[in-house]
């Protein structure tokens, strides 16, 4: 109650100013009177009544003024006056007004942006029912330290004893091909357990989720859609219920449809199928490993708990089928680290450079306020003089430091939307959540913060430096102000402006000459002219194994005969696309005891051109043939990476090379080693490589082989140009085949190096800010002190310096400054960088300290130091002495 | 010391003045007198102390203000006890009595 009346009272002040003031005066004053009046009674004259009154109580104007002065209000009151102050002298140097808020703007504008996207990706929870409790489990390999999928056998293992969780569920990455209704089309699709969306906490907009009948072998043909393929199919009709689609050939009825802005991952997909219901190939073989199994925590179990019960379930699993891979235990992560986890580190990255950029800027509007506040000694000192308070001053000054800072931030925080549409529409692909980024209210609260928090830490220290002017020494030297003690911290500022620049551009230079030595580094293979794509073949041939043999064959053959087409054949992998087929293997008859302690490799199944199309070197023997088929003996080809560590003194040829589940293999060939993972990243995958037969393969596996076959073609041509071609042959045989994920080897490659080229272009538009805004310090900082010093250049001259005495002197002390903020910045890079790569893999093939890019920047920020000072140099060297000595 | 006027004990000043409306509402010079009468002199009421105080009770709602005639016939402002102040004053003066009663025996114990 007292708060609000205080509140009220206070308010009532600010806007009944007069009358409020009125009453004081009244009650003051009869105040007076009457302790007058008692005087006067005992004898006094009025006047001297008055005047023992005044002693006795103390002056009765100061009484008044402390009154004022007591309310929260008058606090206000002040703070409104030097806004409107600082305001006014902002119109009056519009200038300066400008120059400091876009300079603020760019800073706050570009922090504002990353910190938007490191809100909607990283800080803002998930979007389902309480995310914290979600997990993934995976199956850990200890013996290799590395996770996989599960297959789907583990997971309903995993389902039935499982107690931590209260749901389990899982999801497998799947091709759809949609034949009707429309046109056909190949969708992205997952299949999905029963419970998936309940375990997320996720609602669906149309219908309901998959029941456990469904979600079984047998169950009814059922599909779950997402929302743009109901808008784009069926118009966002709510008849589109019940209403069938053709899927692989086969009819599914639709029972639900996604919320519009569903997505788990980076992918969308538009079909969801009942994982119980795919082939019993898939169900039952423990050696496929593509389920991913997503749950929820009970309430209260940690995730160590959980993770101890899983490995122990895995145990008892390992015990049960001592032929599959024992020695698996269990290993849980945050869904969220999941989901987010690769662009955490590069997004951290980015926003301390972003506020590196705002550093700088801050360090610019600081000199400019120096400068500024040097001129405005004598009104500090009259001021003083008067009997203005420091802290008086201080605030005021700050208040104008504050008020650019906010107008600065409001039109930094326009630039961040319009910079973020854009950059957005450019990097989405590769950014998870990016649907999650905008401009919001924590964004704006983030962007008033650091307006406020900027305004104070640049205005403070030249409002603390003026706001100690001596007053004797500042009075006295009249207009000149004391300008030598501004000098020093101006000095300071662009060392440090420049020292920061150093440290951005030498990140950035780094980060690009990763990117030229990944396309430099040797691929193992003829990445140029070769176009890859997926085919879907018609559900008629994949029956059986001989079937989809056959379609393969006369597939491959059509587009053979495609004029331009220099070869084609079919592979299982195509290098750097993320596609993995580790296999446990063992040489000759040295098999381990436990298949998880067997060596990986990685396993391509391809034609016999495949060698020959993609151009990698054949080093001994021969690659698979023509001859090779079911009914010949097995065979595989090596790569040099597995011979020599396998076949460290013998010749691989004539030996076994065997693959668990599966049987031997009698090597015939080796071949180069090929960069299959993501360019810099080596170490933690599989290396050693080899090759087998696709038609060599059992009948039981080929039914299902098509899925995740690729056909690779060499050709001269643009993928435009072949790609109709390569349809109508395709489409020669029937309509059911679509083809899709055409993609050239070279935009493989190029995306590959997506982790490092996107925070590259980020750092090297910071870093090019940074020079242009430290550009523009030192160049302001130089020309003020020429301008100072017009007097000392003017005697110089008048004594005999030639200009270009004048010249160099002006140049030497900009130099100065950049040299010794570029040795600070130098050292401060070394270190910096030396400490990211030591946990983040962003450096390849470049050394932390790299001589070319230190040399490169240092030469930059020399020669643009250097043109920053020339300007000014050339209007010292102009400066008349008579002129300049009669000025004084 | 005894023939100054001495400042008042931190503090202390809202509890009088409380006190002093708790009899009968009362102008603000009216109070400095009613308080220097009742303390023999010993209190010196400096008018800034006084007025900030009647703005901060107001504030707190302890006392309320309005304009009457005083019996010379001139416009004062009249302060008065609030239900609240009231409470506020028995409350306070049982502190003071405590704290009073323990310092005096520590006083006297050595």
């Amino acid at each position: 109650m007292s708060f609000v009346r205080n509140i009220a009272s206070g308010l009532r002040s600010l806007f009944r100013k007069e009358r409020v003031s009125q009453e004081l005066d009244e009650e003051v004053n009869g105040f007076l009177e009457m302790a007058a009046e008692e005087k006067i009674k005992q004898g006094m004259s009025r006047k001297e009544a008055l005047r023992a009154v005044r002693l006795e109580r103390g002056s009765l104007e100061v009484a008044k003024e402390v009154v004022r002065a007591a309310g929260w209000e008058s606090f206000v009151e002040s703070c409104w006056q030097d806004l409107r102050f600082a305001v006014r002298l902002l119109r009056k140097d519009p200038g300066f007004a400008a120059v400091a808020i876009l300079t603020l703007a760019l800073g706050i504008g570009a922090n504002t942006a990353i910190f938007s996207v490191v809100q909607g990706v990283v800080l803002a929870p998930l979007p389902y029912r309480e995310p914290d409790r979600l997990v993934m489990v995976w199956l850990n390999n200890n013996n290799l330290k590395s996770i996989t999928d599960l297959s789907y056998a583990d997971f309903v293992d995993w389902q039935r004893s499982a107690r931590s969780f209260e749901k389990m569920a899982a999801y497998a990455w799947r091709g759809f091909d949609l034949s009707s209704p429309g046109t056909p089309e190949h969708l992205q699709g997952r299949e999905i357990s029963a419970n998936f969306f309940a375990m997320l906490g996720v609602e669906l907009a149309q219908g309901r989720e998959f029941s456990t009948e469904e979600d079984r072998n047998g169950g009814a043909p059922v599909v779950i859609i997402s929302n743009s393929l109901w808008r784009d199919r069926f118009g966002r009709s709510a008849t589109a219920m019940g209403k069938s689609i053709v899927l692989d050939g086969v009819e599914a009825t639709i029972i639900g449809v996604l919320p519009p802005d569903f997505r788990f991952g980076t992918d969308d997909a538009d079909i969801y199928t009942p994982i119980g219901q795919r082939k019993l190939v898939e169900q039952n073989d423990r050696t496929v490993h593509n389920v991913v199994c997503v749950a929820r925590l009970k309430a209260g179990v940690s995730m160590g708990q959980a993770e101890a019960e899983m490995n122990t379930v895995q145990e008892t699993i390992d015990r049960l089928h001592p032929d599959m891979e024992e020695g698996l235990g269990a290993k849980l992560t945050p869904v969220k680290e999941q989901l987010v986890g690769d662009v955490r580190g590069t997004l951290l990255l980015l926003l301390g450079a972003v506020g590196v950029v705002l550093l700088i800027a801050c360090a610019n509007v600081a000199n400019l306020l120096l400068v500024r506040t040097a001129a405005r000694t004598r009104e500090f000192s009259i001021r003083l003089a008067l009997g203005a308070g420091r802290g008086r001053i201080v605030w005021q000054l700050v208040t104008e430091s504050v008020l650019l800072s906010v107008l600065g931030g409001g039109l930094g925080v326009v630039a961040a939307k319009w910079g973020l549409n854009a950059a957005l529409a450019a990097a989405a692909s590769s950014l998870p959540r990016s649907e999650n980024v905008r401009v919001n209210v924590s964004v704006l609260l983030f962007a008033l913060g650091i307006s406020i928090v900027v305004g104070i830490l640049f205005g403070l220290a030249p409002a603390l430096k003026s706001s100690r002017v001596d007053l004797q020494t500042s009075l006295k030297e009249g207009a000149r102000g004391s300008t030598t003690g501004h000098q020093r911290a101006q000095s300071s500022l662009v060392v440090i402006q420049m020292a920061l620049t150093v440290v951005l551009l030498a990140g950035a230079g780094l980060l690009f000459r990763t990117i030229q030595q990944l396309w430099k580094a040797n691929l193992g293979f003829d990445a140029h002219n070769i176009i890859t794509f997926q085919v879907g073949l018609s559900p008629s041939a994949t029956g059986n194994g001989v079937g989809v043999r056959t379609a393969f064959q006369q597939l491959i053959e059509r587009i053979r005969q495609i004029p331009g087409v220099q070869s084609a054949d079919l592979s299982t992998l195509v290098p750097m696309s993320h596609q993995v087929n580790s296999l446990p293997f063992w040489v000759d008859s040295r098999r381990p005891a436990s298949v998880a302690e067997a060596p990986r490799t990685l396993g391509f199944i391809t034609g016999p051109d495949f060698q020959r199309v993609m151009g990698i070197p054949l080093i001994r023997g021969r690659f698979i043939g023509e001859q090779d088929t079911v009914n010949a003996p097995l065979v595989a080809v090596i790569d040099t990476e597995l011979a020599r560590t396998y076949f460290p003194d013998t010749d691989p040829i004539g030996h076994t090379i065997s693959f668990a589940q599966v049987g031997g293999y009698r090597i015939v060939g080796v071949v180069g080693h090929v960069q299959h993972w993501e360019l810099g990243f080596s170490s933690p995958f599989t290396a050693a490589q080899s090759y087998v037969s696709i038609y060599q393969i059992m009948d039981r596996w080929m039914t299902t082989i098509d899925t995740w076959t690729w056909v690779v073609v060499r050709t001269p041509l643009e993928a435009s140009t072949v790609e109709p071609e390569i349809r109508k042959a395709v489409y020669g045989v029937g309509s059911d085949q679509p083809i899709y994920n055409v993609h050239t080897i070279k935009q493989t490659v190029s995306e590959s190096m997506s982790s490092q080229r996107f925070p590259m272009i980020m750092l090297g538009i910071f870093a090019g800010l940074a020079l242009l805004l430290a550009s523009t310090g030192i160049y302001g900082v130089i020309s003020y002190s020429v301008s100072q010093r017009v007097h000392e250049i003017g005697i110089r001259m008048a004594l005999g310096a030639d200009k270009r005495d004048v010249f160099r002197m002006v140049v030497g002390q900009g130099l100065a400054l950049a040299l010794a903020g570029l040795a600070i910045g130098v050292v401060g890079a070394l270190i910096l960088i030396r400490l990211l790569t030591s946990f983040s893999l962003l450096l390849y093939g470049v050394a932390a300290s790299d001589p070319l890019t230190f040399t490169t920047v240092s030469v930059m920020l020399t020669l643009v130091a250097a043109l920053a000072c020339y300007v000014p140099a050339r209007r010292a060297m102009r400066v008349d002495p008579m002129v300049a000595l009669r000025y004084e | 010391m005894a023939d100054k006027p001495s400042d008042l004990v931190q503090g202390t000043l809202d509890m009088l003045i409380l006190k002093t409306l708790a009899l009968e509402p009362m102008h603000g010079y009216g109070i400095a007198v009613r308080l220097e009468q009742m303390s023999n002199g010993v209190f010196r009421l400096n008018a800034g102390s006084l007025f900030v105080a009647f703005q901060r009770l107001q504030r707190d709602g302890l006392i309320r203000s309005e304009w009457k005639a005083t019996e010379n016939s001139r416009r004062a402002k009249y302060y008065v006890l609030t239900d609240q102040g009231r409470k506020r004053l028995n409350s306070e003066t049982r502190e003071w009595g405590r704290q009073v009663a323990a310092i005096a025996r520590i006083l006297e114990a050595s």
